[in-house]
């Protein structure tokens, strides 16, 4: 009976296909976190930190099947379902803070790749210059629309997959041994150490955004699902690699784990391979800046009949911009990593919350209508 | 896409004429003429004699009308022994006809009343091997000027019922004849419809080529990448057409359009259906990363050199550093210049007759080159790496993207001075965008890359062979996908059988 007025109709040429979800979602959650990660998850668990990845793979996956069900139950977007579950007013508000959110998330990654250049590659980069760049381009893509953003994603996934083969280089000087003993942690290290991984696997709550686009929505939960998965194992492998080329000492001081790493691959042709390496992860970052803008930016449109998304998109750029120059030393950039990592984690703890109050909101409807 | 407006208003010439004034402006022209013929049958002709074929008015129409004696137009069509005669009054028919070469007959002058005889003087080149698109195996037949004549090496290709061919005239001043040629029950309606619309959109002055409609009916004029394939081999378009696709024919060029084309299609030679399918993917996939190359390989040069020198390795640094040690410039502008020397001497390469342009080929390449070289204004890695890559660009099957591939990789250039490898893949990331979002006709331009089509990827990098090309390709949206019975094909004899 609702389904009708939560519906968002979307023209039949901008839909995206069920496979694609399997990219959106995956590039979203892997960004600048996979360069980085390993030493957060050891420092709470150690070495037996990859049982902590699978931890909070498998939560991922509870989350999501709990996003299909809010989804299923509306039938709409996150808009529609706030202004369901907790009314106009309140539900506003929370879309706004949605929004904010979506934004805090493309401001983290831009400012940490960022970060990222002025560490390995250009010390005095000249950040206004940089992010305004990189932000027309990254408005070239959100004005295009999902579609466009989608076509990045899967770019960005097959260009991804090459860096994978170059994990080959540390394995082979790795050793296995620095894993054993296998389990000597309690549980709530374990559980302290999957904490950490938040910000790793934030990206799958867009899904409430983008949910509409699906042509075929029955169908694309399995592919959510495959992608969360891989990138689970993305994270598993890398965190593998990791522990076993450095000792458990080295890695505490090593802050980008898998960059160390590329400084090691040796052609006849080439070595120092990380120069390269970051040039090619501007195409993993892209997609978590473009669909964190094209959400954010999309919720005021919702929201608002006359707002354009475009002009919205221009501010969140701008705003993209001064913040992402005026955070200019590494602790900041700690600091917002960790505040987003924060906010992250409540919004992973408000999804079952949401769940519960659907069900609860439907199942009152249900009684008033008898 | 622009807007093309149609605006009735300013038609030209004007239309509010009589046969009067139409015929006092004509008459101003020395090669027309009014032949009053003065017998049992009194009537005009009027013609351009510099359009009309003389054989036939002295063969068929005056015979017939000096030995009967015709009281009327209607008479006369009768025993005149030519095809395509129309008794009309319509000033526009008049015009027309009269300008294209009909001998129109009146039964006296400045009459209403008119009959239109074609006496056409059929001037044509004769068809000739491809230059553009050469190819050793396979047919050796090019388009040529002539809009019928190229219909016809369509036509006797696809024998088909099924062929259609419709026609516009576009250009307010030069009535250019455009054919729009599909297969119907292959090609997809709302393909043609959009063919069709916006050919009858554009209003222009003058239609001089194709190349004057890939422009105008692209769905993005502002992009480099030309959005449809243009073609001077009637096999390759007969492969398109049964494909599903729209082939557009401009009188005057020699020159066909396809589309909805794909980024991939543009590296797709005819070869490649004449080889055996794994030769065919090998130099397919070679002509992919030659283009690859030919762009990024000067760009990646810079970026390495001026920001990255620590990715070469020591050896090889040692080669690179020696062959640079005296040269002055900084690497952008050694790769600059040199890269516009290349340009400069493809350019004057175009512009030349054949015999000056090898000349002026040697001259450049070779002397040039060489002085630049031993003067150390460049380096020889550099030189070799700016050649190759010139090369490379020459590998492309189509003309036009070959011309597109000479000018993106200055962008390159910019980024890679600016901000290193960084820089470079951030250009990469704004083309992958672009080509995202650029249509053909509607339909994507990227695909099977984006959106992705495991089923048309079977002829895009690699050419799978003819047995696994059981569906016509999804880019076209075909109305029958089938070209054969996939099941029989992969039928497979037991042993001793």
């Amino acid at each position: 009976m609702n389904k009708a007025k939560h519906n968002v109709p979307i023209p039949e040429n901008l839909l995206i296909t069920s496979t694609m979800v399997f990219f959106l979602i995956h590039s979203m959650q892997v960004g600048v976190g996979l360069l980085g990660f390993e030493r957060y998850i050891a420092m709470a668990a150690g070495y037996d930190a990859w049982i902590s990845i699978l931890i909070a793979g498998l939560v991922i996956h509870l989350l999501l099947w709990m996003i299909y069900r809010i989804l299923e139950l509306s039938g709409g977007d996150l808009v529609s379902i706030h202004e369901f579950v907790f009314g106009k007013y309140i539900g506003s508000l929370m879309n706004m803070v949605f929004s904010l959110y979506f934004l805090l998330l493309s401001l983290t990654v831009l400012r940490t790749f960022i970060e990222v250049i002025q560490v390995w590659v250009f010390p005095q980069l000249n950040v206004w210059w940089y992010a305004l760049a990189f932000l027309v381009m990254v408005y070239y893509f959100v004005e295009g629309g999902l579609r466009v953003i989608t076509g990045m994603c899967l770019i960005s996934v097959l260009l991804g997959l090459p860096l994978l083969l170059f994990k080959f280089f540390p394995i082979q000087l790795g050793q296995v041994d620095n894993l054993y003993p296998l389990i000597d942690h309690s549980l709530m290290d374990l559980l302290a150490s999957a904490k950490t991984t938040t910000l790793s696997f934030l990206g799958f709550e867009l899904l409430l955004m983008f949910y509409p686009f699906l042509k075929n929505q029955q169908e694309s939960k399995k592919w959510a699902h495959f992608g969360a998965f891989y990138t689970t194992m993305i994270y598993l492998a890398s965190a593998l690699v990791a522990f076993v080329y450095y000792s458990e000492e080295q890695l505490q001081f090593v802050t980008w784990g898998t960059i160390s790493m590329w400084k090691i691959v040796d052609f006849p042709f080439l070595q120092r391979f990380e120069y390269a390496g970051i040039a090619l992860w501007a195409y993993v970052v892209l997609p978590n800046i473009c669909i964190g803008l094209w959400a954010a930016s999309r919720i005021p449109k919702r929201m608002f009949k006359k707002i354009k998304q475009r002009y919205v998109i221009w501010l969140y750029s701008l705003i993209l911009l001064v913040a992402s120059a005026l955070l200019e030393t590494r602790s900041m950039i700690d600091q917002l990593n960790t505040i987003t990592s924060q906010i992250g984690f409540y919004v992973l703890l408000y999804i079952p919350f949401l769940f519960v109050m659907m069900l609860f909101m439907k199942k009152v409807m249900k009684r008033d209508e008898n | 896409m622009w807007k093309w407006k149609k605006d009735k208003g300013d038609e030209f010439p004007a239309q509010n004429e009589t046969i009067r004034d139409i015929m006092k402006q004509l008459k101003q022209s020395k090669d027309f003429v009014t032949y009053p013929i003065d017998g049992e049958t009194k009537c005009v002709l009027v013609y351009f004699k510099t359009m009309v074929e003389p054989k036939i008015i002295n063969d068929r129409i005056l015979p017939a009308l000096k030995q009967n004696a015709l009281h009327s137009l209607e008479e006369m069509k009768d025993i005149i022994s030519v095809e395509g005669l129309t008794v009309t009054d319509d000033i526009n028919d008049f015009r027309q006809r009269v300008m294209q070469g009909h001998v129109i007959v009146q039964m006296k002058e400045n009459d209403k009343k008119f009959l239109t005889i074609p006496a056409v003087i059929a001037e044509k080149r004769e068809v000739s091997i491809p230059e553009v698109e050469f190819s050793v195996v396979g047919p050796k037949e090019a388009f040529v000027e002539s809009l019928d004549t190229n219909i016809n090496l369509v036509r006797k290709r696809l024998t088909l019922p099924q062929l259609m061919v419709k026609e516009l005239s576009i250009g307010k001043m030069t009535k250019t004849r455009v054919a729009i040629l599909f297969v119907d029950g292959i090609a997809n309606k709302e393909n043609v419809n959009t063919v069709m619309q916006r050919l009858g959109d554009i209003e222009y002055d003058q239609i001089n080529d194709s190349s004057y409609i890939t422009q105008m009916i692209a769905d993005n004029s502002n992009s480099p990448f030309p959005q449809l394939l243009d073609t001077e081999r009637p096999d390759r378009v007969t492969g398109s057409l049964v494909e599903g696709k729209i082939a557009i024919l401009v009188d005057g060029s020699p020159h066909a359009l396809t589309c909805p084309t794909t980024v991939v299609e543009f590296f797709s030679a005819s070869d490649d259906y004449f080889l055996p399918w794994h030769l065919a993917s090998a130099f397919r996939v070679i002509r992919l990363f030659a283009v690859i190359f030919s762009v990024l390989s000067t760009p990646l040069y810079v970026a390495i050199l001026t920001y990255h020198h620590e990715m070469i390795p020591q050896d090889l640094l040692a080669t690179i550093v020696s062959s640079r040690a005296d040269i002055p410039f900084p690497p952008i502008l050694e790769v600059i210049v040199l890269e516009l020397t290349i340009e400069l001497l493809r350019e004057a390469g175009a512009r030349l007759p054949t015999k000056v342009g090898q000349t002026i080929g040697i001259v450049g390449g070779i002397v040039i080159g060489t002085a630049a070289v031993e003067a150390g204004l460049t380096s020889n890695v550099l030189l070799i790496i700016v050649a190759l890559g010139a090369l490379a660009s020459f590998t492309t099957p189509v003309y036009q993207i070959g011309n597109t591939i000479r000018l993106v990789r200055f962008p390159f250039l910019i980024g890679a001075q600016l901000w290193g490898l960084v820089g470079v893949s951030m250009v990469m990331a704004f083309f992958i965008a672009h080509l995202i979002r650029l249509q053909s006709i509607g339909r994507p331009f990227f695909a099977p890359i984006y959106p992705l089509r495991f089923r048309d990827l079977k002829d895009a990098f690699i050419r799978l062979p003819f047995n696994k090309q059981s569906k016509r390709p999804i880019q076209t949206r075909p109305v029958d996908s089938n070209r054969f019975n996939q099941k029989r094909a992969n039928e497979k004899r037991d042993v001793d059988e």
